[in-house]
């Protein structure tokens, strides 16, 4: 006999009658009530990270929403939703045929579910690249002009690779020391000192420049001289109108415009100067909370990622039974099915909470 | 309804995948028409989130069959949904509500820029008082 669900009523009635004996306990198989309970507590867990970040949203003014400073886009944001929709039906399908006892037919569902999962996490790695990419990561994004300064100066400073250069100087210089002591040959070693020398004389009146640079950012002599260009109604520079505010002694540097050269026209002269070097460094825009909203993008659809890849490993273990699937591992399929719909529905609260507000 | 409390309830899966995508489709609509412009983020957020809320009861309703469930689903679901809302209520007063002045590296720039711009007004008003006393400079 079918145990019924409909509570003490009934089976009180069928332990009168003699048949089974009265079960105590929730009437569904242990293994469901443990994956629900876990889930019961991821539920908080996501919860508290998504709540957090409502808050935080919130609580900070000039939030980044700007697409195109943000990089999120909506497209990839939707395709996933979708694509996760479709596996929730997938896994559904799924568990229909162990319950029909269409193995075959459960294994196939079951392989589509893990191919969308690809997918998502196809479309999930490009969003993270275009983060990387554009620098959009926690920690790293200057969020005022002085910030932007002083990231544009170290990004310059490593650029001439100046440090790493004479670092490998001195270590050579140590080694020399260490031959000469032990009174070996220290030919060899001379060479490669010459040919570092070389290579620092080389950098330096380069990184000189950057020096010059640094220098001004210090003293605060320098603006970014990037315009609003973002359109956000975060506070920009002080425009284009020079408010020399603090005149302050600039020490003596070869430039008597240190007022007007900004760092974005100090940096198209360097790329200008040396294109090799400096071709690849940018003067990045401040973005206000950008490092908040960085960690809670990371955050949020990192852990979301890695349910993604613990569900996907639990249908690999599905698979992996091959024909010996059978009606043994129905729990198995209805449990995998259970966590990928929450994983799922974790998603359909992230995309409008980050792609869309 | 109570006809379909049995261990197979049969759900029309592809209809429930149907009102899922349309929900969906529906939210980007939100964000294409840009609702935020038109109103303000508060209506956006009320729109794409109710939406979302529909989506996750049928997810949670059909696909993980809790519809089907005996009473012990409310045991295990409720407490959690208290814990999550006691998150952001303990933060909210901080963080969500500033009931002082924020002074976060973030807002210096703007404190500096008004600094800045007091320090000037103060200059030009003390320059106006030197030349004419008991005048008072508007704000500007």
């Amino acid at each position: 006999m079918e145990t019924v669900q409909n509570g003490l009523e009934e089976e009180l009635m069928s332990h009168q009658s003699g048949h089974p004996p009265l079960k105590m306990g929730i009437d569904i198989p242990n293994g469901k009530l443990g994956m629900w309970l876990f889930l019961g507590t991821e539920i908080m867990f996501f919860t508290a990270f998504i709540g957090s970040y409502i808050v935080l949203r919130i609580g900070s003014q000039g939030w980044p929403t700007d697409v195109d400073v943000t990089h999120i886009r909506i497209w990839a944001g939707g395709t996933n939703t979708f694509v996760l929709i479709c596996s929730s039906v997938a896994v559904v399908f799924a568990l229909e045929g162990m319950r029909s006892k269409d193995f075959q037919l459960a294994r196939k569902w079951l392989f589509v579910t893990l191919m969308l999962s690809f997918v998502f996490l196809g479309i999930k790695s490009y969003e993270y690249y275009g983060k990387f990419d554009h620098n959009i990561l926690p920690g790293r994004i200057p969020e005022t002009e002085s910030q932007a300064l002083a990231f544009t100066a170290r990004d310059l400073r490593a650029a001439t690779g100046i440090v790493p250069q004479t670092e490998k100087l001195k270590r050579l210089e140590t080694q020399m020391a260490e031959l000469q002591k032990k009174g070996r040959s220290t030919e060899a070693v001379q060479k490669r000192i010459d040919a570092q020398q070389k290579v620092v004389d080389e950098i330096t009146p380069i990184a000189n420049k950057v020096v010059a640079i640094n220098d001004r950012v210090k003293a605060g002599t320098i603006e970014l001289g990037l315009a609003a260009e973002h359109g956000e109604d975060a506070p920009q520079g002080h425009s284009a109108a020079e408010t020399s505010t603090t005149e302050k002694p600039a020490a003596e540097h070869p430039a008597e415009e240190a007022g007007q050269s900004t760092m974005v026209t100090e940096v198209a002269r360097l790329q200008k100067e040396n294109p090799d070097v400096f071709g690849s460094v940018q003067v990045p825009h401040p973005i206000q909370y950008g490092n908040l909203f960085a960690s809670c993008y990371f955050i949020m659809t990192g852990f979301h990622a890695i349910h993604v890849l613990v569900g996907m490993f639990m249908f690999v273990l599905l698979l992996s039974y091959g024909s010996k699937l059978s009606s043994q591992h129905e729990v198995f399929v209805e449990n995998a099915g259970l966590y990928w719909h929450f994983v799922d529905l974790v998603w359909i609260f992230l995309f409008p909470l980050l792609y869309i507000i | 309804m109570t006809d379909e409390h049995n261990d197979h309830p049969h759900v029309a899966y592809w209809r429930i995948f149907g009102y899922l995508c349309i929900f969906t489709v529906a939210s980007v609509i939100a964000d294409v028409m840009d609702l935020k412009a038109m109103y303000n983020i508060y209506v956006l957020s009320a729109v794409v989130l109710l939406i979302s809320c529909f989506k996750a009861s049928y997810v949670m309703r059909y696909f993980m069959h809790l519809k089907f469930e005996g009473g012990w689903k409310y045991i295990i679901l409720l407490p959690t949904v208290v814990l999550a809302l006691a998150i952001p209520f303990a933060l909210a007063s901080d963080i969500g509500i500033h009931y002082y002045d924020v002074e976060v590296p973030q807002q210096n720039t703007l404190l500096e820029k008004e600094i800045e711009q007091i320090a000037k007004e103060k200059a030009e008003e003390e320059h106006h008082h030197g030349d004419e006393p008991a005048e008072h400079g508007g704000g500007h």
